[in-house]
């Protein structure tokens, strides 16, 4: 009997912590792990209040969820949780115009047979504009902290998919028990992309071209039967439902943007000249070669986020007898480089008022790639702007988030130093309200190409036995990194007898793993991103190859040395 | 299609200003005439005659001693397109390779420096009604696709017959798998157009602020104006039967403006062809790459011409189309077609099939100055070209011949990795009728 008491209450000290993973505010929290208030005061910090707007010595107060007070002289209630600002800069939250932050990549649909039809089923040929982001929203998305803890508090995600896959949300990027709770606003865009369904209409920018025209222009048609029928049914014929259609009424009554996925010049003119010829309101993400297009930008109003993904800084060869010819070509490289990183400064100048896009750049990169934009011309004000400002106002949101003034939601970063400065670390970042808290490193910054810390590398060097599973059967093989005097290398076997490939853009942070590799099919590059954890000896990932929407498992272990 | 073209900006292109002098001036439909000016006004030719004056500010060129003849106008090609065939379905007449133009295309200035001034950019032959077609004038340096489209020139779409389209129907087992699919899927497509259309002109003229649209179908749109002549068809084909078949077809629903390309049993039935009002753009002297391109000759063009329809030679190659002049100077050989008719089969002749005649094709006073000079005949051997101008702007000067043409750079890119030549010289025809699938992307055989 005293045995059953023992274990009844060893029951009852574990159930509560079994609630907690999935309960985080529940009413009781035995853990303690709850914040004891959601009044937070931090003094005598930097506030950079907005662009251009700065307070020596400020405090700012901030109760459930929203900033309540912010001034030199400010009452701190007695219930905040004092924070010493002392070198420390505060900053408003980031804004990031469009990724697939919190969304979790759904499963490729299934390959339907007579696939080869000019109309395809709609899930297949990626035509789904009536589906909602926050269905493929997870709260434990990893890229949720993984965006937060480089200070991005509000995210416009939109879906992962195919040429139209759905609707946007903009998501406050913070912890919650249900993808609801994470939501500012939902519909903030359809969201459009140049992805063609493999094998089926539209295969490419041919057919999405002409499918997005037509969609349009029915939705224009299946609008005016709607609206008739409702104002008086008598003698007309019932409109069928079609959600593929009703999508669209915001949009053509310019209620809603599209947002279109326009990477590099060529498809931004596409979307674009979509736009001259229906005229809804675009919003151009993820824009990488913009030098270019400054006029047709204004012309056509279209509104735009700057991804914040760069080109690698191109090295020249080290080699003394250089032909003309050699250097010639390495000096355009060098130049085409320079338009890249410069063209934020350019875009500015013409009075291109832009936000930033993370969706096609890797989260511990984007505060590398700020700095060498601000290296190449733009100011510290007008990338915080771009960063916060700009942004709210692109995405209709500047009466809550955007700057530090009181009324507005929590959301900001605390950075020790200047967030500009390439030493600073962020120290806190809240979201709504809530305190997310990072331990500040100390020592040497970490190489660009991953971790030096010997220590940490350790943990990955040597050889691991892969092994993945795609539809075409199981492949096999070893992965082999090595620490090149203190750089990641790496290199992907094959035990089929496929050639080896060098893996790129390895980066070891933190237990997370993430690099590329590229793989020759049927003379067509395809790149494959992988992404996962290492857990001692276990290295835990998804691969998703882009081109195809499509993503698979892989797991490795790690070989006996 | 009002719907389509009016919104579309009009970008404003460079024209120029230019006096040729003192060069054997090739005007294809005025003789040929030597020690003569040419003189370009804005980007129209101005004047030609002899001892003609600078007027103030026009840069000169000396001809003296080189040739002067109309730009080269290739029919049937697939650079500067980013995209080349919608091969996911037997009928995409929708589709518009307006959409895929990529002005960085550095074929572009190789077919420049082969005195190319405009060409038809083409959808594949993967399925029976391809997509529509984009004529362009070669304006290499813009990074706009609008700078390049040829401004007015009429809409055309590119049809397919034969293997192209019924190896897709076989492998997928559905229609067509034959000839006889292909002409039942062309009367189909046209019947149901006709439907279309009636649907429509009932809803235009009914009255009631109360009516409700049919569905609108671009595909049917753009069938619709095939068959109101807005659009000129152009079809891939090779064999005489099924040439015959498509004329048989066009007369059965009143559509006249036809071009065969490749056709290569044109020959066949040449006064056929002459008889309806047909055109065919051919290839000079290859074949026997697959079965249906057997029974072909060298002399296909010359006979044509022969006959009396009007014909192109055309490249289909980002190879070919540096030296179409070769290709043109091969019908003498094989047919003794005089110069002007050589000449014509790659400038007049491919002007009149994609109805650009009255602005390119020859030097005449008002056309628009696309003008290929050559050190040499155009029908020599010997012959290079030395400058190529579109609306009287050079784009192309053998002596100021930069290396490295690339309008956009990857920084990403090695520079060992630098290709003089690359794929775009293969026949592109059927490009993205085989979608790369999961078994290639894994299967290392």
């Amino acid at each position: 009997m005293k045995l059953l008491r023992k274990t009844f209450f060893r029951l009852l000290f574990v159930l509560p912590l079994i609630g907690f993973a999935s309960n985080l505010k529940a009413q009781s929290d035995p853990t303690g792990e709850s914040p004891a208030t959601r009044t937070y005061a931090i003094t005598n910090a930097t506030i950079i209040q907005s662009p251009g707007k700065v307070m020596e010595e400020g405090t700012i107060v901030i109760t459930d969820g929203l900033i309540t007070a912010i001034g030199k002289n400010v009452n701190i209630p007695s219930t905040a949780e004092v924070l010493d600002g002392t070198d420390m800069f505060i900053y408003p939250g980031f804004i990031d115009g469009m990724s697939n932050t919190g969304a979790d990549r759904p499963q490729s649909p299934e390959r339907p047979d007579n696939l080869f039809t000019p109309d395809p089923p709609n899930y297949y040929a990626g035509i789904t504009p009536e589906n909602q982001v926050v269905e493929q929203i997870k709260v434990d998305e990893n890229s949720i902290e993984a965006m937060r803890k480089v200070g991005f508090t509000v995210s416009h995600t939109v879906p992962y998919g195919r040429m139209l896959p759905g609707s946007g949300a903009l998501i406050l990027l913070r912890d919650a028990d249900h993808p609801d709770k994470l939501i500012l606003s939902e519909g903030s865009s359809l969201y459009s992309q140049f992805s063609g369904a493999p094998g089926a209409y539209p295969g490419n920018t041919l057919g999405i071209m002409a499918k997005f025209r037509n969609l349009y222009k029915n939705a224009e048609l299946s609008k005016r039967h709607t609206e008739l029928y409702a104002s008086n049914p008598t003698g007309i014929s019932r409109p069928t439902r079609d959600r593929v259609s009703e999508a669209f009424y915001p949009v053509i009554d310019k209620q809603q943007p599209i947002f279109y996925n326009a990477s590099n010049s060529l498809e931004a003119r596409r979307a674009m000249r979509l736009q001259k010829e229906l005229g809804f309101n675009l919003v151009l993400g993820n824009l990488q070669e913009g030098w270019d297009l400054a006029d047709e930008i204004k012309s056509t109003g279209s509104k735009v986020f700057m991804s914040l993904e760069l080109p690698k800084e191109p090295k020249d060869s080290k080699e003394e007898d250089k032909s003309d010819e050699v250097k010639r070509l390495e000096e355009r490289r060098m130049e085409f480089y320079k338009k890249y990183v410069s063209q934020y400064a350019e875009l500015q100048k013409a009075g291109i008022k832009f936000g930033f896009s993370s969706i096609d750049a890797r989260a511990n990169q984007l505060k590398d790639n700020l700095l060498v934009i601000i290296e190449n011309g733009l100011s510290e004000d007008e990338a915080l702007a771009a960063l916060t400002t700009n942004a709210a106002d692109l995405l209709g949101i500047s009466d809550i988030t955007g700057t530090l003034d009181e009324g507005k939601i929590g959301n900001l970063i605390v950075s020790k130093g200047s967030y500009f400065d390439k030493e600073s670390q962020i120290k806190y970042v809240f979201v709504d309200g809530d305190k997310y808290e990072y331990d500040l490193k100390t020592g040497a910054r970490k190489a660009e190409d991953g971790d030096t810390n010997p220590a940490n590398m350790e943990a990955l060097i040597g050889s691991w036995s892969y092994e993945y599973t795609t539809p075409q059967g199981t492949q096999t093989g070893k992965m082999i990194f090595k620490n090149e005097s203190g750089i990641l290398s790496g290199v992907m076997t094959s035990n089929d007898g496929t050639p080896d490939v060098d893996l790129q853009n390895i980066s070891f942070l933190n237990s997370e793993l993430t690099f590329d590799f590229s793989v020759d099919a049927g003379g067509q590059s395809i790149d494959i991103v992988v992404e996962g954890v290492v857990d001692g000896k276990n290295f835990d990932a998804e691969a998703s190859v882009a081109a195809f929407n499509f993503t698979f498992p892989i797991q490795a272990t790690k070989d006996e040395a | 299609m009002l719907f389509l073209c009016t919104s579309v900006l009009q970008a404003q292109t460079k024209k120029g200003d230019v006096l040729i002098k003192n060069g054997t001036v090739i005007t294809i439909t005025d003789g040929t005439q030597e020690n003569t000016d040419v003189l370009v006004r804005n980007g129209k030719i101005d004047r030609i005659g002899k001892n003609l004056k600078t007027p103030n500010g026009v840069e000169e060129v000396d001809a003296t001693g080189k040739f002067v003849m109309p730009g080269i106008i290739d029919a049937h090609s697939h650079i500067a397109g980013t995209s080349i065939n919608e091969a996911t379905s037997q009928v995409t007449a929708e589709v518009s390779m307006e959409d895929v133009v990529d002005p960085l295309d550095v074929g572009i200035y190789r077919a420049l420096a082969g005195g190319v001034t405009s060409i038809h950019l083409m959808h594949g032959s993967a399925n029976v009604i391809g997509g529509q077609n984009e004529t362009l004038k070669l304006r290499w340096g813009s990074t706009n696709p609008e700078d390049l489209r040829f401004e007015g020139a009429p809409r055309t779409i590119k049809f397919a017959l034969g293997e192209n389209p019924t190896r897709g129907g076989r492998s997928r087992g559905i229609q067509p798998q034959s000839r006889m699919g292909v002409e039942a899927m062309l009367r189909n497509t046209f019947n149901d157009a006709i439907k279309y259309r009636d649907a429509w002109n009932a809803y235009r003229s009914n009255k009631s602020s109360r009516k409700v649209a049919p569905e609108y179908s671009l595909r049917m749109e753009t069938m619709v104006d095939i068959l109101e002549g807005e659009v000129l068809v152009h079809c891939h084909s090779y064999r005489a039967d099924e040439i015959y078949m498509l004329m048989k077809v066009f007369s059965d629903f009143g559509i006249k403006r036809l071009t065969f390309q490749h056709a290569n049993e044109a020959y066949k039935v040449a006064p056929e062809l002459a008889e309806f009002g047909a055109s065919a753009s051919v290839f000079s002297d290859w074949w026997a790459y697959k079965l249906e391109v057997y029974y072909s000759t060298a002399y296909n063009a010359a006979i044509l011409t022969k006959n009396g329809v009007t014909t192109s030679i055309n490249s289909d190659s980002g190879e070919l189309i540096r030296h179409l002049f070769h290709e043109a100077a091969k019908t003498q050989k094989y047919g003794d077609l005089s110069d002007n008719e050589a000449l014509a089969l790659i400038t007049l002749n491919p002007a009149k099939q994609l109805g650009i005649d009255n602005r390119v094709g020859s030097l005449e006073k008002g056309k628009d100055a696309d003008i290929a000079i050559f050190d040499n005949h155009p029908l020599s051997i010997y012959a290079v070209p030395q400058m190529t101008f579109v609306d009287g702007v050079k784009y192309f000067d053998i002596e100021n011949d930069v290396a490295d043409q690339r309008i956009y750079i990857d920084p990403e890119s090695t520079v060992e990795d630098v290709q003089i030549l690359y794929s775009n010289d293969h026949d592109r025809c059927m490009e993205g009728a085989n979608v790369v699938n999961f078994t290639d992307l894994f299967n290392n055989k």
